[in-house]
């Protein structure tokens, strides 16, 4: 059965052809691997192999990076991968928006020529999986403060500290993994046998259960000198990681909306209660028009996103804006979805739980609901209101 | 080795068709793709093409929309990409002389199609266009290999199977087999969109399209489901089985 996507302003007309191309193999994959195996990867809590194999095989992991076997798509064509990887689930989508934004990126805009030859084109086919190190235990908005440190020891680094909620940590081959050398933020590759390095898995999320989370400990991990990503240096670095992993969740909170939508909308049609489907009901259809409205706006708000990237024309503060927003909705449409299947919506029959669970985590990792906020409000006030120092 | 695959852009089997004036409403049709069994006939051909080299020719007739699919073949592996005009065509005799012609144009050795198209389910291409080449023709296969100059082909028998081999030029009509269809990939996808269409007409190729001696007149939509009917209590076990032997013919 071919999917059709809710499309109320026939957005996707405005991507290329080769976008659209992109959008359908995606999309086919998804419905025909993805959907019928989803709850039971949940059930088992593990992240299905043959989903890494196949996005290799696919070609769309790290897709807006050119170069070194990687894709080279648009930035659009990458936001519309992460929506129909999110139609199926966020921990799909997880699964991809680390290996390429927050993995391969930054080892091919911050890395030397060596190490992108090395590491890039085994992540782009998905023989590599890659992880993404910031967040500590005690340290998650505010990662400035990070305890994890790199000590030059003039032959080799070498690295202690923890790291925590990090999505592919134990099946990661590759982990960029930011520290301070010195008191400064500086990124380095973290190979899986790296000796004093090791990541076990975190268990019992009631969320993004097909996803594999993990901690990093680093107990005197020592690492060659050239694993130093050379071209970066502060914030800055995890920051452009997380801007593009942000840009593409604004696109995959879509798809697990419209995941959600499809099947309120469907349910109404088919439920019969007082002698009527429930969707000929006010109140049942004003929430439908309700979902249409924040997914239609949020589709828009995706593709002139998609735009303003691929122009260059774009601030972080734009992505902000997207990533709060659709996320907001999404995890919004799921709840009032839920209500719309009534008992049935707890069940995994369903889709609605999982993707409400799963928003649960989007709204939280990759900047809070609220950090977003006080980013749009530094911008419009020129007061930044994180810390209370000056 | 050149080998021709006959292609064709179908309303999406998951579409909904709308019959407006006693026709079909194409602009309704809200999805097009390429027929299904033609998907089989492009996947055994790009499996012929890997096997012994050669190149793959993707041949359609219809309107502009259908370049579409041209362009998704190049995807998966198709070389050349030839769309022809369907303008003047009013039967299918009309389009077996046309792909006859650009089959024959592009110097083709084999030929590939599925068995019937999804829309009319007319199965006349194949033995049409073999008619017309005067070439060897073998319906419902479910494989071909090309082996020491000919073409092994597996079918459906009245027993079970059959093996059947032809030599010479051949054209064989696909049904659904049990290769795996492949997927297309983003470097697929990248080539495809540099691949050129070349647009062809009828007199590009020399065809001269006569009058139609078929009319279709008029097309209606199936008729409605009926409603379903509910049982409830052991006393309607007897009612029920009757009705799923007499009515639905299940046991």
């Amino acid at each position: 059965m071919a999917y059709e996507a809710l499309d109320f302003y026939d957005v996707d007309s405005l991507l290329s052809e080769e976008e659209r191309m992109v959008r359908d193999m995606v999309r086919d994959w998804v419905d025909e691997e993805v959907i019928p195996n989803i709850e039971n990867a949940c059930r088992e809590g593990l992240f299905p192999d043959e989903w890494r194999v196949a996005l290799g095989e696919m070609g769309v992991l790290g897709a807006p990076l050119k170069g070194y076997g990687c894709p080279g798509l648009s930035y659009a064509a990458y936001g519309v991968i992460c929506r129909e990887l999110e139609r199926g689930d966020s921990g799909l989508r997880s699964f991809a928006s680390v290996q390429g934004s927050l993995a391969m990126y930054p080892i091919w805009d911050f890395g030397s020529e060596e190490q992108k030859n090395h590491y890039l084109p085994k992540m782009a086919s998905g023989e590599w999986i890659g992880c993404f190190g910031l967040t500590e235990p005690d340290y998650g908005s505010n990662p400035g403060d990070m305890i994890t440190k790199a000590e030059d020891k003039g032959d080799h680094y070498l690295i202690n500290g923890a790291k925590m909620w990090i999505t592919n940590g134990t099946i990661a081959e590759v982990a960029v993994v930011w520290a301070k050398l010195d008191g400064v933020i500086r990124g380095f590759i973290i190979e899986k046998n790296d000796p004093g390095f090791s990541a076990p898995e975190m268990k019992g999320k009631h969320s993004l259960k097909a996803s594999v989370t993990s901690e990093l400990v680093f107990q005197d991990c020592k690492i060659p000198k050239d694993r130093m990503l050379p071209g970066v240096k502060g914030l800055r670095g995890p920051f452009s990681c997380l801007n593009n992993a942000r840009f593409g969740i604004s696109w995959g909170a879509l798809g697990s909306a419209q995941a959600c939508f499809d099947s309120a909308k469907e349910y109404a049609m088919s439920r019969i209660q007082f002698n009527h489907p429930i969707a000929s009901y006010q109140l049942v259809q004003n929430k439908l028009a309700w979902m249409l409205r924040e997914i239609t706006k949020g589709q828009l708000l995706a593709y002139h996103l998609a735009q303003k990237k691929d122009a260059g024309t774009w601030i972080p503060e734009h992505i902000s804006l997207a990533k709060m927003n659709n996320v907001d909705i999404a995890l919004e449409i799921a709840r009032v979805a839920r209500d719309i299947h009534g008992a049935n919506g707890i069940l995994d029959e369903y889709p609605i739980m999982r993707h409400m669970a799963n928003l649960e985590s989007v709204k939280t990792y990759e900047g809070t609901h609220d950090i977003h906020n006080l980013i749009i409000g530094r911008h419009i006030t020129g007061i930044q209101a994180f810390t209370r120092e000056a | 080795m050149n080998i021709a695959v006959l292609l064709k852009q179908v309303p999406d089997t998951t579409a909904k068709i709308i019959i407006s004036g006693g026709k079909v409403d194409e602009n309704s049709v809200s999805k097009w793709s390429m027929s299904p069994y033609d998907e089989y006939a492009l996947e055994s051909g790009l499996q012929m093409k890997e096997k012994n080299g050669g190149a793959l020719i993707a041949i359609t007739c219809g309107p502009d929309r259908s370049k579409k699919m041209l362009t998704d073949a190049a995807a998966v592996g198709a070389d050349t990409l030839v769309h022809i005009s369907d303008e003047g065509v009013s039967d299918s005799t009309h389009v077996q002389q046309l792909l006859a012609a650009a089959i024959m144009k592009y110097e083709a050795d084999v030929v590939l199609c599925g068995k019937q198209a999804a829309d009319t389910n007319a199965g006349s291409t194949g033995p049409g266009v073999a008619e017309i080449l005067e070439a060897t023709c073998v319906t419902l296969v479910s494989e071909v290999n090309y082996t020491d100059g000919k073409y092994i082909t597996m079918r459906p028998s009245n027993t079970g199977s059959e093996k059947v081999s032809t030599q010479g030029t051949s054209v064989f009509a696909f049904d659904k087999g049990t290769v795996e269809l492949r997927r297309p990939n983003v470097r697929g996808i990248m080539m495809a969109k540099k691949k050129n269409i070349e647009s062809i007409t009828s007199s590009d190729l020399d065809v001269n399209l006569n009058n139609s001696n078929i009319n279709l007149d008029s097309q209606t939509p199936p008729p409605e489901k009926a409603a379903g009917q509910k049982f409830e209590g052991a006393e309607h076990v007897p009612i029920v089985v009757s009705k799923l032997r007499n009515e639905a013919n299940v046991i």
